[in-house]
């Protein structure tokens, strides 16, 4: 064990890891979202892919 | 302090207020120094929305706090918790719990303002089948230019066990009774597998930390940088997501199905709880111990009364089992405690008072023993003495097992050893338990050489 370490605050150094810890998060969760918006963009263009005859009953079903 | 109060023993680290027994119940005083923090938990709302989601425990002001003679202080009267576990008395289930139960409680003081400053699990307990926060004094005024204080802890006292029994042994809570401050993130790296570091959470939370930790910072601007609200809902989330992902290392361990696989059959089982409900209906009684509980089939049979039942078993995959059943079917009165009656946890702490051991903290009204005393007697060599020396200081009332050599059990416990328990005869047992306690009742467990006794301590 490295003495100097006794006298360190233990909080210390997490501090900074924190801060990488939430950018990283951050970035991940960024990706996240532009995932789920590029998936929600192609699902939302699926419906004038269906047939208009499934579009019709579609809409007596409703 | 000119009182004739003194702090309990494990209430020393804290300088802004102390717990201590009075006329048989804890308080908790609160120092001046800490009153702003305390008005803004109580007056912010924090404390009203902790205790409506039973997070935190309740607690009511002592109007007349002359008794006491502790000027300029506050004294909170806390809901009482009638039986303490230690963290390394839980098993997976309930460390993960605890930690979300932290993770959570810090998320709603950070958006009331507040900051939880502790994360240690010894401020949970379980109450009601569920965890419950119990350090009140936990909650400091919110800067948003600060980091969470308690991380470092969080991940050395929560994530450090939680990691050894996914990764190491369904047991590795245990470890904790060593590192009661929390697991050195240096130990748990040289004891966890490589392929531990291969996951992103790992590797930031306990590797990135761990490295950072072993260097001394340079300059502190690092500590000067301004962290935000958001970065710490960011953390805090992380966190929860990372914990909740978790999971017990899948191994069967010895009593696995013990009730359902081995040659126990339902016939012995059926006459066996039959007896136990009888004899139990003749004592009057408010709690019981169920030692070497197993998957709580006896426990569960008081399940919802008026019984405080603590479930005592030395297999932290039937603990575990038994408190994920507590947890979703609700039951509020069975406490799940995992412990090897033969190593009980031990006094730890400053001057060996600050958590007290096992023994100490862990008294019932009725002892249940059952299918015990052989695994004690033949397979760890306990003196019947010893035993029965024991199970008198725990409680009133023993209710208990012998199972003779001539049971399948037994043979099977000394097919691989020499028989030196000569003194293992139904007539000794009885000779040397009656020195301790008086026999109510007994009874043969149909179809089987097993006996059943009521016993009442002497």
């Amino acid at each position: 064990m490295k003495y100097y370490l006794l006298y360190l605050d233990p909080g210390s150094g997490s501090y900074l890891l924190q801060a990488i810890i939430a950018a990283v998060l951050g970035g991940l969760m960024f990706f996240k979202n532009f995932w789920i918006s590029v998936k929600s963009f192609f699902i939302k263009q699926k419906p004038k892919n269906v047939l208009p005859e499934e579009e019709s009953k579609n809409q007596e079903s409703e | 302090m000119n009182s004739i109060i003194s702090a309990h023993s494990a209430s020393y680290k804290d300088r802004d207020g102390f717990v201590f027994k009075y006329q048989g119940e804890y308080y908790r005083c609160i120092n001046a120094g800490y009153n702003d923090h305390y008005q803004c938990l109580v007056q912010g709302g924090l404390y009203n929305e902790l205790i409506k989601k039973k997070w935190l425990v309740s607690h009511e002001e002592i109007a007349d706090t002359a008794a006491f003679n502790l000027p300029g202080t506050k004294i909170i009267l806390p809901q009482q918790i009638s039986v303490i576990t230690c963290p390394y008395e839980w098993s997976f289930a309930m460390w993960q719990d605890a930690a979300l139960l932290t993770l959570n409680i810090a998320k709603a003081a950070i958006e009331k303002g507040m900051l939880l400053k502790d994360a240690t699990p010894f401020n949970i307990q379980f109450l009601n089948g569920a965890p419950i926060f119990i350090d009140t004094l936990s909650f400091e005024k919110y800067t948003e230019e600060k980091p969470w204080v308690a991380y470092r802890q969080f991940c050395e006292c929560f994530l450090a066990p939680l990691l050894l029994q996914q990764y190491c042994t369904v047991d590795g809570g245990k470890f904790f009774t060593i590192y009661p401050n929390g697991v050195p993130l240096n130990v748990l790296i040289s004891i966890l597998p490589k392929k531990a570091k291969w996951n992103l959470h790992n590797y930031l939370h306990i590797y990135l930390q761990a490295a950072i930790k072993d260097k001394k910072e340079k300059n502190n601007a690092a500590n000067a940088r301004v962290f935000s609200k958001q970065k710490m809902l960011l953390l805090l989330n992380g966190l929860t997501g990372y914990v909740s992902k978790l999971h017990i290392k899948k191994t069967k361990t010895t009593w696995d199905d013990y009730y359902s696989d081995t040659i126990l059959s339902n016939a012995y089982l059926h006459e066996k709880t039959k007896l136990v409900k009888s004899f139990l209906s003749s004592v009057a009684y408010t709690s019981m111990i169920d030692l070497g509980a197993n998957d709580g089939h006896f426990s569960l049979l008081f399940k919802n009364t008026q019984k405080q039942i603590i479930a005592v078993d030395g297999d932290a995959n039937c603990i575990n089992d038994l408190y994920i059943k507590i947890r979703s079917e609700k039951i509020t009165n069975i406490l799940p405690v995992f412990n090897t009656l033969q190593t009980p946890s031990p006094a730890i702490g400053w001057n060996n008072t600050e958590r007290d051991s096992f023994n100490e903290r862990i008294k019932g009204d009725v002892i249940l023993a059952l299918a015990l005393v052989h695994h004690l007697a033949i397979a760890n060599n306990v003196p019947f003495d010893f035993i029965a020396g024991w199970l008198a200081s725990m409680g009133s009332y023993i209710l208990i097992e012998f199972v003779p050599k001539t049971d399948e059990k037994v043979k099977l416990l000394l097919q691989n050893r020499e028989d030196i328990f000569h003194d293992y005869t139904v007539e000794n047992f009885e000779l040397v338990f009656s020195k301790k306690f008086q026999v109510i009742l007994k009874e043969k467990i149909t179809g089987t050489e097993r006996l059943l006794y009521l016993m009442k301590k002497l």
